[in-house]
């Protein structure tokens, strides 16, 4: 069977963000899919994942953020 | 040499494979060749038959017939002269061309080819029809006996014009300075890791029944220009180029991204002069192993196949079987490539021969693979593909030749994209494909679960919306009793996205309690109720709740804490929350979080919005209006979503189950009585019920079952004694919201082996992708994936965790995420099937659990340096979690010791039932755990308690040696994980308390009761040895070594089941016996064999000179009419010249049994005292031997060799053989099991890597018997 494309250490990764302010690690062979931005270039998929614990601090979803923000 | 006889030549490796295929195989056609020519023109009949003869006569290979010496080597002879047979006939070419593929070839009478020359319809027409036995010749030879047949018609026979001959004898000579050892480590190393064979057609069977169909592609000529510019740029060759392509292309048909097929190579060595005119058999089929990642570019996995094959050319000799013995898979591939590049073409105008005119008619060269993949180079490539039509439609065969091309266009154009982005599936698959996993599109608008609720009190405010034991609460009731609950809550400063933790037995409180927090705007995070109470205590830390809300039976929660617990079973006399209240709560807010298993070691946190909920409770198909829902989950499992918000948001009635266990009986009691209308059961509790009161559901309209791979059996049981239930299997994780897929079984079941998994819910996706993301066309493995309706919002507070399991959707709405299981699925006739987990993420009684969660509680014990853990099927059906600990050195943790430390770290469903202690971890051929090869736990632990004070006294000692804390009194002292050391420990101890115990007593007698019944000292030394006789499965005969003693075998008792019998030399109990031949000691063993067993199947085993001895007596037992299940050697050798007289047999008996051989001094007059000594010091079964039995062993070790000298076996094996080869210390003159092969109608090769005399070895006897216990509980 093949490795799930999401679970390979030796390969490369992007990180994706949504307009809700999601994130996804993406493995950098595949397109990014529509609505979706690349926020951080292709490197290993631990610095991908440091980088989203870095960075996705508020995980509800932007538009929730905002209501209940404002 | 004398009379007709010219030579006697060994067999190639080819040779030797087709020889016994040949031999063995029932039918012909498939080892005959054929060329059909058709002669236009005047023929000189008896010119072309002097030609005929005299192309016989100049290559010796074509006079050669196949035999078998005495010792049952094939050897070809040469004639010096044969009657070529050349036949005139008329008739229709294509009968006459059939008939003569079918004519089998005996292969002991040459010449294996014939000629027949048919007459066609007027004088200036013949076809000439040559059949050949695949044996003597390969499709590359054809084109050169043809240049050669002609060329002698027109000299009349004079051979002298033609170039000299290099003989097929010079190729044999080459093949036996080849580096036969390491061909052999090249293939194991270029086929490391293949864990299956790639198979198109897995259930096909073997012979080609069939005609295969053909279909012909062409390469335009702008691709194969471009294709051929891009191989040369990129330094390979076109065959790479195809191979790569085919390759993936076998990849989207299978699913996987490593795949076999066989790569047809001519064989023809360049280092051997004058090898491209030779005729013979070169040809072979080897693996070609394509392995790439979605991120591979098509030029950079172009050089690696290059490379790859490049490094196996030098071997090439090697024969198929040999290779496929190495890896133990057997056939590893059903489809084969071959790029025809011939010496020319045989379809080319041939020179004009005094005015005959020849043109080819047909080749046939059978194959028996479902696909053939034939590419004729060209100005446009040709691609044949050769099918058997009974195992490929015409439809999948076009669609496999439309992807080899597409792909074949991408790689000459597109060399730079990743592999992943090419697209292998046609635009009608992937619709087909998308078409199967959406669920219907109802665009459901978002709500809130509490703003839902309020409508439905609104509408009924009389309605019951509660019933437990006999009480009733109205939704008005519930909607007033939550109010006032949440503005106690409120109070304590609850609101939006804020966590409460409860922890509560099961009552209507917990539902008031539940919509509480809801109105509250805040969400619910229950804690298992069964957790112990650490557990608990993190939970509750990690839920970062500030307030608690416990019950009357959790007043204690079991943990330390500084929230504010609220009772959710006491009214407060304060709270006056009169105003209808649908709160703060918005559909994107979060409701609940639930924990889920977690690889990680500990559980994580999946939180679900409001919305998702109430699109689950609103899915048409799950919920009907108004049921009567039982609530039995624990509110900790994602099943009470359903058994909650099911009926509560529908207007329906949660009948909730009194706290506690249902039994099959109250649950019938219960539905009953309520008059429940659904239900939701775990497949557990399903399969328990479905078995002991299959009508306990009769009450019930609709049942959901799920949870884990449910049971077809069970699912028939209950459909057939409740036939006005629908049934439903339902499937989804946690976080997906409860379930994704649902299938009622009464309409899907059919004849299905499995419940399929269903298909999607609405507004629901179901996508069923391959590693680099695409979609799987209908049949083939995938992992599911699932987007739309039901999305949790994530791991709460792990936002990497939740980026790398929820992730971008390449095929939904903008911005949308996908939830990736790891279950592997496919889709089989419209519906989701289950097929595997892609990760150790196990289910057992219902509880999804990640191993790795329990191997780092165990790995956090201070005595444990490694930890593995697997869910075991020993038994079919009884799925049990497996611990198991490698110690610090220096400590030895009790295994009961262990599992208590588990019990109270984890929640009881992943408690191991079982935990073992190992001194090291089996390893595979890349370091890595072998999981595979951990072994059972003991198998039976229970048995009869001690019956007498003397039993009591030693199962005590029993028990304190091994560790227990208690023994029964007949269950043998190795099956509760005694070894030799433990039983010398034994001996001594029991001496200490009085009891008259050797060690070796504890070798034959094992069980407490047979340690204090029998007196008869020497049973440890006769013929039969009952190492074991009660157990599950078929008895085992395991044959002596040379040494006499079948102690060694004591080894396989922990791993295996059944009854275990040794057999030992006769000398050991009559020392002046010495065993005339290995006849002689099997006709001896088979008696006492049939003594203890009467009839058949008979599985017997042997070790070196053993498996001689169970050879024979296998023989001996069919000859008697018996049948014989198993015949295992291990690393025993016929024939073997032994040179008895020179050979220094102390020596080699001393490391036979592991003492080093300078102990012994002088090898003539060795010094038995200091081996007595030596064997004293050691500690082992050979400790308990009297210095008269040590000779007994020197003797029968003697007379052992003596007779094995020259033995070879008497006929061929009753049974496939299955051999276990020990590779250590090998040198390039040990024999090959395949000197088995005359004697086997089966070999089944499995390498261990240890010395002969080592195979006792603990990895070594776990790699036999894991073989062997799948023979034995057949």
């Amino acid at each position: 069977m093949a490795t799930n494309p999401f679970e390979n250490d030796d390969a490369t990764y992007l990180v994706l963000v949504n307009d809700e302010g999601q994130y996804s690690l993406w493995p950098t062979f595949a397109e990014v899919p529509a609505g979706w931005t690349v926020e951080k270039t292709a490197d290993t998929r631990q610095a991908c994942l440091d980088h989203i614990n870095e960075h996705w601090t508020d995980m509800r979803p932007r538009s929730l953020a905002r209501a209940m923000d404002s | 040499m004398s009379g007709n006889l010219e030579d006697v030549l060994p067999l190639s490796p080819l040779q030797q494979g087709l020889y016994f295929h040949a031999r063995f195989d029932g039918a012909a056609d498939v080892y005959s060749a054929q060329v059909v020519l058709r002669l236009d023109g005047p023929l000189d009949v008896p010119a072309l038959r002097r030609a005929a003869e005299a192309l016989v006569a100049r290559h010796a290979n074509l006079r050669a017939a196949f035999r078998e010496r005495k010792t049952g080597e094939p050897v070809q002879l040469v004639a010096k002269a044969v009657r070529v047979p050349f036949e005139e006939v008329s008739g229709d070419v294509g009968e006459i061309a059939a008939r003569e593929r079918a004519h089998r070839f005996d292969l002991a009478r040459p010449p294996l080819l014939r000629f027949v020359l048919v007459k066609g319809e007027t004088p200036d027409v013949h076809f000439l029809v040559f059949t050949n036995h695949h044996i003597l010749l390969d499709g590359w030879s054809t084109p050169i006996l043809q240049t050669e047949l002609f060329a002698l018609y027109l000299t009349g026979g004079d051979t002298t014009v033609l170039p000299r001959v290099t003989p097929y004898k010079s190729y044999l000579a080459w093949v036996a300075r080849q580096d036969r050892q390491g061909a052999e480590a090249a293939w194991r190393q270029a086929l490391e890791g293949v864990e299956e064979p790639t198979l198109l057609r897995p259930a096909a069977s073997g012979g080609a029944a069939v005609e295969p169909r053909k279909l012909h592609v062409t390469l335009p000529e702008a691709l194969t220009t471009a294709l051929t510019a891009r191989a040369r740029a990129e330094g390979v060759t076109l065959n790479t180029a195809l191979q790569l392509a085919w390759g993936l292309v076998l990849g989207a048909a299978t699913g996987r991204s490593d795949v076999v097929f066989g790569g047809v190579v001519s064989g023809r060595p360049a280092d051997l002069p004058g090898v491209e005119q030779m005729v013979g058999l070169f040809i072979n089929t080897l693996p070609v192993r394509v392995r790439v990642t979605p991120w591979d570019t098509l030029s950079g996995a172009l050089r690696r196949v290059q490379a790859e094959q490049a490094d196996l050319l030098a071997h090439h000799h090697l024969g198929l079987g040999d290779i496929q013995a190495l890896t133990r898979l057997g056939a590893l591939f059903d489809t084969v490539m071959v790029l025809e590049n011939y010496p020319f073409d045989p379809d080319a105008e041939a020179t004009d021969l005094n005015g005959v005119k020849v043109s080819g008619v047909s080749m046939h060269d059978a194959t028996h693979y479902p696909v053939a993949v034939a590419a004729v180079p060209g100005r446009e490539l040709g691609v044949r593909f050769d099918y058997r039509p009974d195992l490929l439609t015409a439809e999948e065969a076009e669609r496999l030749a439309g992807r080899l091309k597409a792909v074949l266009e991408a790689v000459a154009e597109t060399p730079d994209v990743p592999i992943g982005r090419l697209g292998l599936l046609t635009g009608d698959e992937r619709a087909a494909a998308r078409a199967l996993g959406t669920g219907p599109v109802v665009g459901r608008k978002a709500e809130t679960v509490t703003g839902r609720f309020a409508s439905v009190v609104a509408a009924r405010p009389d309605a019951v919306a509660i019933r437990h034991e006999g009480t009733s609460l109205t939704y008005a009731e519930l909607d007033a009793a939550s109010s006032r609950l949440a503005a106690r809550l409120r109070a304590l400063g609850v609101g939006p996205e804020t966590p409460v933790a409860m922890l509560l037995e099961r009552g209507p409180h917990v539902v008031v309690a539940t919509l509480a927090v809801l109105k509250t705007g805040g969400y619910y995070v229950p804690i298992h109720h069964s957790y112990p109470s650490d557990r608990r205590a993190w939970a509750f830390t990690e839920s970062g709740a500030r307030v608690l809300l416990l019950d009357a039976a959790f007043a204690d929660p079991g943990f330390a804490h500084d929230a504010a617990v609220v009772r959710a079973d006491l009214p407060d006399a304060d709270a006056t929350a009169e105003e209808p209240c649908t709160g703060p709560a918005t559909p994107d807010g979060l409701a609940y979080a639930l924990f889920t298993s977690g690889s990680t070691g500990l559980p994580k946190r999946v939180g679900v919005a409001h919305r998702e909920v109430v699109a689950f409770a609103s899915d048409s198909e799950v919920i009907e209006g108004g049921e009567r829902v039982l609530v039995f989950s624990a509110h900790a499992f994602d099943a009470s979503t359903y058994e909650m918000w099911g009926p509560l948001l529908g207007g329906g009635t949660a009948v909730i189950a009194p706290p506690g266990e249902l039994d099959t009986e109250g649950f019938a009691k219960l539905a009953r009585d309520e008059g429940i209308t659904a239900a939701f059961v775990t497949t557990s509790l399903f399969n328990l019920m479905a078995a002991e009161r299959p009508d306990a559901f009769a009450p019930l309209r609709r049942l959901h079952t799920g949870g884990e791979a449910g049971s077809a059996r069970a699912m028939r049981a209950v459909m057939a004694a409740c036939p006005d239930t629908e049934l439903f299997n339902v499937y989804g994780p946690t976080e997906t919201t409860t379930y994704v897929a649902f299938q009622p079984m009464r309409e899907h079941l059919a004849d299905r082996s499995a419940p399929p998994l269903g298909g999607p819910l609405e507004d629901t996706v179901l996508h069923v992708l391959d590693g680099a993301l695409r979609p799987v066309p209908e049949g083939v493995t995938g992992e599911l994936y699932i987007s739309g309706a039901g999305l949790a919002r994530g791991y709460l507070d792990r936002p990497g965790l939740t980026a790398e399991r929820f992730v971008a959707c390449p095929a939904g709405p903008p911005g949308a995420r996908m939830y990736r299981t790891g279950d592997l699925v496919r889709w089989k006739d419209g519906l989701l099937e289950y097929v595997d987990r892609a990760d150790f993420q196990v289910k057992v009684r219902g509880f999804r659990i990640e191993l790795g969660e329990i191997e780092a509680a165990l790995d956090a014990h201070p005595y444990v340096a490694r930890a593995a853990v697997l869910a075991r099927q020993d038994r079919p059906g009884e799925k049990r979690l497996v611990a198991y600990a490698v110690p610090h050195e220096g400590l030895a943790p009790e295994p009961d010791e262990l599992r208590s430390y588990l019990a109270g770290q984890l929640p009881s469903y992943m408690v191991p039932a079982a935990v073992v202690v190992l001194d090291a971890f089996p390893l595979n051929g890349s370091g890595k755990l072998d999981r595979a090869a951990l072994p059972a736990p003991g198998f039976s632990r229970t048995g009869r308690p001690p019956a007498t004070p003397d039993e009591e006294r030693l199962c005590a000692v029993v028990a304190e040696v091994l560790g227990l804390p208690s023994v029964h009194a007949d269950v043998s002292f190795f099956d509760l994980g005694g070894d030799s050391i433990a039983a010398l420990r034994l001996a001594a101890r029991a001496r200490e308390a009085g009891f008259e115990i050797t060690p070796r007593m504890v070798f034959t007698r094992q069980t407490v009761a047979g340690l204090l019944g029998g007196d008869d000292p020497e049973l440890g030394l006769d013929v039969l040895l009952p190492i074991r006789t009660r157990g599950e499965g078929a008895p085992l005969f395991c044959v002596h070594p040379a040494a006499g003693l079948s102690w060694p075998y004591f080894a396989f008792l922990p791993h295996l089941p059944g009854p275990l019998y040794g057999l030992q030399s006769r000398a050991l109990s009559e020392p002046a016996y010495r065993a005339p031949s290995v006849r002689a000691m099997a006709e001896d063993y088979a008696a006492r064999i049939v003594e203890t067993q009467p009839s058949g199947p008979y599985h017997l085993l042997g070790w070196s000179l053993g498996g001689l001895i169970a050879f024979e007596a296998a023989l001996i037992l069919a000859e008697r009419g018996h049948r014989i299940g198993t015949l295992c050697l291990l690393d025993s050798f016929h024939s073997q010249d032994l040179t008895t007289d020179e050979r220094e047999v102390i020596p080699e008996l001393l490391q036979s049994i592991g003492i080093d051989e300078k102990i012994a001094g002088d090898p003539s007059a060795p010094d038995v005292a200091a081996i007595m000594a030596e064997l004293r010091s050691r500690g082992d079964a050979f400790a308990t031997l009297e210095e008269d039995q040590l000779l007994a062993v020197y003797s029968t070790y003697e007379n052992g060799l003596r007779i094995v000298d020259g033995y070879t076996p008497t006929g061929v094996a009753p049974a496939p053989i299955v051999f276990f080869r020990a590779t250590r210390g090998l040198r390039a003159d040990s024999p090959s099991p395949q000197t088995w092969s005359p004697y086997a109608t089966g070999l089944e090769v499995h390498d261990l890597d240890v010395e002969h005399h080592f195979l006792m070895e603990p990895h070594a006897v776990r790699e036999i018997t894991a073989v062997l216990a799948a023979r034995l509980t057949k």
